[in-house]
Protein backbone atom coordinates (compact mmCIF):
# COMPACT_ATOMS: atom_id res chain seq x y z
CA UNK A 1 0.00 0.00 0.00
CA UNK A 2 2.71 2.38 1.03
CA UNK A 3 4.62 1.66 -2.17
CA UNK A 4 1.54 2.31 -4.26
CA UNK A 5 1.04 5.69 -2.64
CA UNK A 6 4.64 6.59 -3.28
CA UNK A 7 4.35 5.54 -6.93
CA UNK A 8 1.12 7.50 -7.28
CA UNK A 9 2.75 10.55 -5.73
CA UNK A 10 5.75 10.27 -8.02
CA UNK A 11 3.46 9.97 -11.03
CA UNK A 12 1.52 13.03 -9.95
CA UNK A 13 4.65 15.06 -9.44
CA UNK A 14 6.17 14.02 -12.76
CA UNK A 15 2.97 14.70 -14.69
CA UNK A 16 2.88 18.13 -13.08
CA UNK A 17 6.43 18.74 -14.14
CA UNK A 18 5.80 17.65 -17.70
CA UNK A 19 2.61 19.62 -18.03
CA UNK A 20 4.58 22.78 -17.32
CA UNK A 21 6.24 22.69 -20.72
CA UNK A 22 8.15 25.89 -20.23
CA UNK A 23 10.36 27.30 -22.95
CA UNK A 24 12.94 29.94 -22.19
CA UNK A 25 15.57 32.18 -23.72
CA UNK A 26 17.96 34.55 -22.01
CA UNK A 27 19.50 35.78 -25.25
CA UNK A 28 16.50 36.82 -27.29
CA UNK A 29 16.79 39.66 -29.78
CA UNK A 30 14.66 42.80 -29.87
CA UNK A 31 15.50 45.91 -31.86
CA UNK A 32 13.81 49.18 -32.58
CA UNK A 33 14.05 51.35 -35.62
CA UNK A 34 13.14 54.97 -36.14
CA UNK A 35 13.09 56.43 -39.61
CA UNK A 36 13.02 60.17 -40.22
CA UNK A 37 14.13 62.48 -42.97
CA UNK A 38 17.08 63.60 -40.88
CA UNK A 39 18.44 60.22 -39.76
CA UNK A 40 17.68 56.56 -39.17
CA UNK A 41 18.18 55.30 -35.64
CA UNK A 42 18.47 51.63 -34.77
CA UNK A 43 19.28 49.90 -31.51
CA UNK A 44 19.77 46.20 -30.81
CA UNK A 45 19.22 44.25 -27.63
CA UNK A 46 20.52 40.67 -27.53
CA UNK A 47 19.83 40.12 -23.83
CA UNK A 48 16.10 39.60 -23.86
CA UNK A 49 14.56 37.19 -21.37
CA UNK A 50 11.43 35.43 -22.59
CA UNK A 51 9.41 32.52 -21.22
CA UNK A 52 6.59 30.66 -22.94
CA UNK A 53 4.25 28.22 -21.26
CA UNK A 54 3.32 25.95 -24.15
CA UNK A 55 0.27 24.55 -22.42
CA UNK A 56 -1.46 27.89 -21.83
CA UNK A 57 0.23 29.97 -24.53
CA UNK A 58 1.27 32.45 -21.90
CA UNK A 59 4.33 34.54 -22.75
CA UNK A 60 6.38 36.87 -20.54
CA UNK A 61 9.20 39.02 -21.91
CA UNK A 62 11.61 41.23 -20.00
CA UNK A 63 14.50 43.37 -21.11
CA UNK A 64 16.84 46.01 -19.78
CA UNK A 65 16.68 49.39 -21.52
CA UNK A 66 20.43 49.79 -20.93
CA UNK A 67 21.09 46.68 -23.02
CA UNK A 68 20.01 48.48 -26.19
CA UNK A 69 23.18 49.08 -28.18
CA UNK A 70 23.31 52.06 -30.53
CA UNK A 71 25.76 52.92 -33.25
CA UNK A 72 26.53 56.24 -31.63
CA UNK A 73 27.42 56.77 -27.99
CA UNK A 74 25.57 60.08 -27.89
CA UNK A 75 22.32 58.51 -29.10
CA UNK A 76 22.57 55.81 -26.45
CA UNK A 77 23.20 58.44 -23.79
CA UNK A 78 20.21 60.57 -24.81
CA UNK A 79 17.96 57.53 -25.11
CA UNK A 80 18.73 56.34 -21.58
CA UNK A 81 18.99 59.68 -19.81
CA UNK A 82 16.39 61.88 -21.45
CA UNK A 83 13.85 59.77 -23.32
CA UNK A 84 13.19 56.47 -21.54
CA UNK A 85 14.80 57.52 -18.23
CA UNK A 86 16.43 54.13 -17.67
CA UNK A 87 17.59 55.02 -14.17
CA UNK A 88 13.93 55.33 -13.15
CA UNK A 89 12.47 52.62 -15.40
CA UNK A 90 15.28 50.13 -16.06
CA UNK A 91 13.07 47.43 -17.61
CA UNK A 92 10.50 47.03 -20.34
CA UNK A 93 8.11 44.09 -20.11
CA UNK A 94 5.47 42.31 -22.12
CA UNK A 95 2.94 39.91 -20.62
CA UNK A 96 0.40 38.19 -22.79
CA UNK A 97 -0.78 35.17 -24.69
CA UNK A 98 0.02 33.48 -27.95
CA UNK A 99 -3.49 32.61 -29.12
CA UNK A 100 -4.21 28.97 -30.00
CA UNK A 101 -0.62 27.91 -29.46
CA UNK A 102 -1.61 24.40 -28.45
CA UNK A 103 -3.44 23.69 -31.69
CA UNK A 104 -0.28 24.41 -33.67
CA UNK A 105 1.63 21.54 -32.14
CA UNK A 106 1.25 19.20 -35.09
CA UNK A 107 1.87 21.72 -37.82
CA UNK A 108 5.20 21.79 -39.57
CA UNK A 109 7.10 24.87 -40.62
CA UNK A 110 6.37 28.44 -39.70
CA UNK A 111 2.83 29.45 -38.84
CA UNK A 112 1.30 32.88 -38.29
CA UNK A 113 -0.13 33.44 -34.81
CA UNK A 114 -1.74 36.31 -32.96
CA UNK A 115 -0.18 37.64 -29.77
CA UNK A 116 -2.11 39.83 -27.36
CA UNK A 117 -0.92 41.42 -24.18
CA UNK A 118 0.28 44.39 -22.20
CA UNK A 119 3.47 46.16 -23.17
CA UNK A 120 5.08 48.26 -20.48
CA UNK A 121 7.76 50.83 -21.28
CA UNK A 122 8.80 53.91 -19.32
CA UNK A 123 6.34 52.98 -16.56
CA UNK A 124 3.37 53.19 -18.94
CA UNK A 125 1.22 50.26 -20.00
CA UNK A 126 -0.41 49.74 -23.35
CA UNK A 127 -2.44 46.86 -24.68
CA UNK A 128 -1.09 45.57 -27.96
CA UNK A 129 -2.00 42.88 -30.43
CA UNK A 130 0.26 41.72 -33.23
CA UNK A 131 0.78 38.90 -35.66
CA UNK A 132 3.96 36.85 -35.36
CA UNK A 133 5.61 33.85 -36.92
CA UNK A 134 5.94 30.82 -34.72
CA UNK A 135 7.92 27.71 -35.40
CA UNK A 136 7.53 24.76 -33.07
CA UNK A 137 10.38 22.27 -33.15
CA UNK A 138 11.36 19.51 -30.80
CA UNK A 139 12.51 21.26 -27.62
CA UNK A 140 12.30 24.67 -29.27
CA UNK A 141 9.78 27.44 -29.99
CA UNK A 142 10.90 30.26 -32.27
CA UNK A 143 8.92 33.45 -32.31
CA UNK A 144 9.62 36.33 -34.66
CA UNK A 145 7.92 39.36 -36.16
CA UNK A 146 7.54 43.07 -35.83
CA UNK A 147 5.00 45.67 -34.80
CA UNK A 148 4.73 49.44 -34.52
CA UNK A 149 4.39 51.54 -31.35
CA UNK A 150 3.61 55.20 -30.88
CA UNK A 151 6.25 57.05 -28.86
CA UNK A 152 3.52 59.26 -27.34
CA UNK A 153 1.67 56.24 -25.89
CA UNK A 154 4.49 55.73 -23.42
CA UNK A 155 4.78 59.31 -22.27
CA UNK A 156 8.25 59.63 -23.79
CA UNK A 157 9.04 63.29 -24.33
CA UNK A 158 11.25 64.27 -27.25
CA UNK A 159 12.72 67.79 -27.11
CA UNK A 160 11.67 70.13 -29.94
CA UNK A 161 15.26 70.49 -31.18
CA UNK A 162 15.47 66.83 -32.18
CA UNK A 163 11.78 66.29 -32.90
CA UNK A 164 12.51 65.92 -36.62
CA UNK A 165 15.24 63.35 -35.95
CA UNK A 166 12.99 60.84 -34.23
CA UNK A 167 9.95 59.16 -35.75
CA UNK A 168 6.59 59.32 -33.97
CA UNK A 169 6.05 55.65 -34.71
CA UNK A 170 8.81 53.18 -33.95
CA UNK A 171 9.17 49.74 -35.49
CA UNK A 172 9.96 46.99 -33.02
CA UNK A 173 11.42 43.73 -34.33
CA UNK A 174 11.74 40.54 -32.28
CA UNK A 175 13.38 37.17 -32.73
CA UNK A 176 13.10 34.91 -29.72
CA UNK A 177 14.41 31.36 -29.88
CA UNK A 178 13.14 29.57 -26.81
CA UNK A 179 14.51 26.26 -25.68
CA UNK A 180 12.69 23.74 -23.58
CA UNK A 181 13.50 24.47 -19.96
CA UNK A 182 14.15 21.66 -17.53
CA UNK B 1 33.70 99.15 -47.08
CA UNK B 2 34.18 96.12 -49.23
CA UNK B 3 37.07 94.82 -47.13
CA UNK B 4 35.01 95.33 -43.96
CA UNK B 5 32.15 93.26 -45.34
CA UNK B 6 34.62 90.65 -46.41
CA UNK B 7 36.12 90.52 -42.92
CA UNK B 8 32.69 90.08 -41.29
CA UNK B 9 31.85 87.37 -43.76
CA UNK B 10 35.18 85.64 -43.13
CA UNK B 11 34.79 85.75 -39.33
CA UNK B 12 31.22 84.49 -39.63
CA UNK B 13 32.36 81.64 -41.83
CA UNK B 14 35.15 80.67 -39.43
CA UNK B 15 32.71 80.69 -36.52
CA UNK B 16 30.31 78.47 -38.43
CA UNK B 17 33.10 76.03 -39.30
CA UNK B 18 34.32 75.90 -35.70
CA UNK B 19 30.82 75.28 -34.31
CA UNK B 20 30.13 72.66 -36.99
CA UNK B 21 33.36 70.95 -36.01
CA UNK B 22 32.26 70.81 -32.36
CA UNK B 23 28.76 69.62 -33.22
CA UNK B 24 30.07 66.83 -35.48
CA UNK B 25 32.61 65.86 -32.84
CA UNK B 26 29.94 65.67 -30.17
CA UNK B 27 27.61 63.72 -32.48
CA UNK B 28 30.37 61.21 -33.21
CA UNK B 29 31.55 60.96 -29.64
CA UNK B 30 33.05 57.48 -29.32
CA UNK B 31 32.13 54.81 -26.78
CA UNK B 32 34.70 54.38 -24.03
CA UNK B 33 37.53 52.05 -24.95
CA UNK B 34 36.87 49.13 -22.62
CA UNK B 35 40.24 47.52 -23.19
CA UNK B 36 42.25 50.62 -22.34
CA UNK B 37 40.10 51.91 -19.50
CA UNK B 38 40.61 50.98 -15.90
CA UNK B 39 37.65 49.33 -14.18
CA UNK B 40 35.85 51.46 -11.63
CA UNK B 41 34.96 48.43 -9.54
CA UNK B 42 36.76 45.10 -9.13
CA UNK B 43 34.65 42.36 -7.64
CA UNK B 44 34.08 38.59 -7.58
CA UNK B 45 31.08 36.96 -9.28
CA UNK B 46 29.70 35.87 -5.92
CA UNK B 47 29.95 39.33 -4.39
CA UNK B 48 28.07 41.11 -7.16
CA UNK B 49 25.40 38.38 -7.24
CA UNK B 50 24.96 38.69 -3.48
CA UNK B 51 24.53 42.45 -3.83
CA UNK B 52 21.87 42.02 -6.54
CA UNK B 53 19.98 39.39 -4.61
CA UNK B 54 19.99 41.53 -1.48
CA UNK B 55 18.68 44.74 -3.06
CA UNK B 56 18.33 45.16 -6.81
CA UNK B 57 17.81 48.92 -6.99
CA UNK B 58 20.67 49.62 -4.61
CA UNK B 59 22.91 47.34 -6.67
CA UNK B 60 21.76 49.09 -9.86
CA UNK B 61 22.87 52.42 -8.45
CA UNK B 62 26.24 50.95 -7.63
CA UNK B 63 26.95 48.94 -10.78
CA UNK B 64 24.83 49.92 -13.80
CA UNK B 65 26.70 51.89 -16.47
CA UNK B 66 30.00 51.40 -14.69
CA UNK B 67 33.02 49.59 -16.03
CA UNK B 68 33.36 46.55 -13.80
CA UNK B 69 35.90 43.78 -13.62
CA UNK B 70 34.49 40.49 -12.39
CA UNK B 71 36.49 37.48 -11.28
CA UNK B 72 34.65 34.21 -11.62
CA UNK B 73 34.40 30.66 -12.87
CA UNK B 74 33.05 29.95 -16.36
CA UNK B 75 29.78 28.01 -16.33
CA UNK B 76 29.15 28.17 -20.05
CA UNK B 77 30.51 29.59 -23.31
CA UNK B 78 28.25 30.03 -26.32
CA UNK B 79 28.30 31.70 -29.71
CA UNK B 80 25.07 33.23 -30.86
CA UNK B 81 24.48 35.61 -33.80
CA UNK B 82 28.22 36.15 -34.00
CA UNK B 83 28.41 37.22 -30.38
CA UNK B 84 30.25 35.15 -27.81
CA UNK B 85 28.59 34.89 -24.47
CA UNK B 86 30.41 33.81 -21.33
CA UNK B 87 28.29 32.88 -18.35
CA UNK B 88 29.91 33.11 -14.94
CA UNK B 89 28.80 30.76 -12.22
CA UNK B 90 27.15 31.35 -8.94
CA UNK B 91 28.12 28.83 -6.30
CA UNK B 92 24.66 28.83 -4.77
CA UNK B 93 22.58 27.98 -7.83
CA UNK B 94 20.07 29.68 -10.07
CA UNK B 95 21.46 33.09 -10.90
CA UNK B 96 24.52 33.78 -13.00
CA UNK B 97 26.33 36.62 -14.76
CA UNK B 98 25.82 36.74 -18.52
CA UNK B 99 28.65 38.55 -20.30
CA UNK B 100 28.22 39.54 -23.94
CA UNK B 101 31.74 39.84 -25.31
CA UNK B 102 33.08 42.33 -27.84
CA UNK B 103 34.09 40.65 -31.14
CA UNK B 104 37.75 41.46 -30.46
CA UNK B 105 37.70 39.03 -27.52
CA UNK B 106 36.66 36.07 -29.71
CA UNK B 107 40.12 34.67 -30.37
CA UNK B 108 41.00 34.51 -26.70
CA UNK B 109 37.68 32.93 -25.84
CA UNK B 110 38.56 29.93 -28.02
CA UNK B 111 41.32 29.12 -25.54
CA UNK B 112 38.90 28.98 -22.64
CA UNK B 113 37.04 26.03 -21.16
CA UNK B 114 34.29 25.59 -18.63
CA UNK B 115 35.44 25.96 -15.03
CA UNK B 116 38.36 28.21 -16.00
CA UNK B 117 38.85 31.18 -13.73
CA UNK B 118 38.62 34.44 -15.68
CA UNK B 119 38.70 38.17 -15.22
CA UNK B 120 36.08 39.84 -17.38
CA UNK B 121 35.84 43.59 -17.82
CA UNK B 122 32.66 45.17 -19.16
CA UNK B 123 29.67 47.39 -18.58
CA UNK B 124 26.82 46.25 -16.33
CA UNK B 125 23.32 46.92 -17.70
CA UNK B 126 21.30 45.52 -14.81
CA UNK B 127 19.51 42.39 -13.61
CA UNK B 128 16.67 40.25 -14.99
CA UNK B 129 17.09 36.78 -13.50
CA UNK B 130 20.79 37.08 -14.16
CA UNK B 131 23.20 40.00 -14.07
CA UNK B 132 23.69 41.34 -17.59
CA UNK B 133 27.01 42.66 -18.88
CA UNK B 134 27.71 44.15 -22.31
CA UNK B 135 30.80 45.12 -24.31
CA UNK B 136 33.01 42.78 -22.30
CA UNK B 137 36.66 41.89 -22.84
CA UNK B 138 38.88 39.33 -21.16
CA UNK B 139 41.67 40.59 -19.01
CA UNK B 140 44.31 38.46 -20.70
CA UNK B 141 47.20 39.04 -18.35
CA UNK B 142 45.42 37.38 -15.53
CA UNK B 143 43.39 34.42 -16.69
CA UNK B 144 44.75 31.07 -15.73
CA UNK B 145 44.75 28.30 -18.30
CA UNK B 146 44.07 25.00 -16.67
Amino acid sequence: MKNKIIILLLLLISSQLFSQERYLTKEGYISFFSHSLVEDIKADNYQVLSVIDKKTGEIAIQLLMKSFMFKKALMQEHFNQSYVESYKYPKATFKGFILNLKELDNKNGTVAVEIKGILSIHGKEKEISTMANVQILKDQINLSGHFMVEVADFDIKIPIVVRNNIAKTIKITFDLQHKSYK
Amino acid sequence: MKTRNFKILLIGLILIIISLFFIINLYNKPFIDIKKSNPKIEITAQEILNDYQADESLANEKYVDNLIQIKGEIADISFDNGISIITLKDTSGFSSIICHMLPEANLNILKLKKENQVLIKGVCTGYLIDIMMVRCVLNNDNFDEK
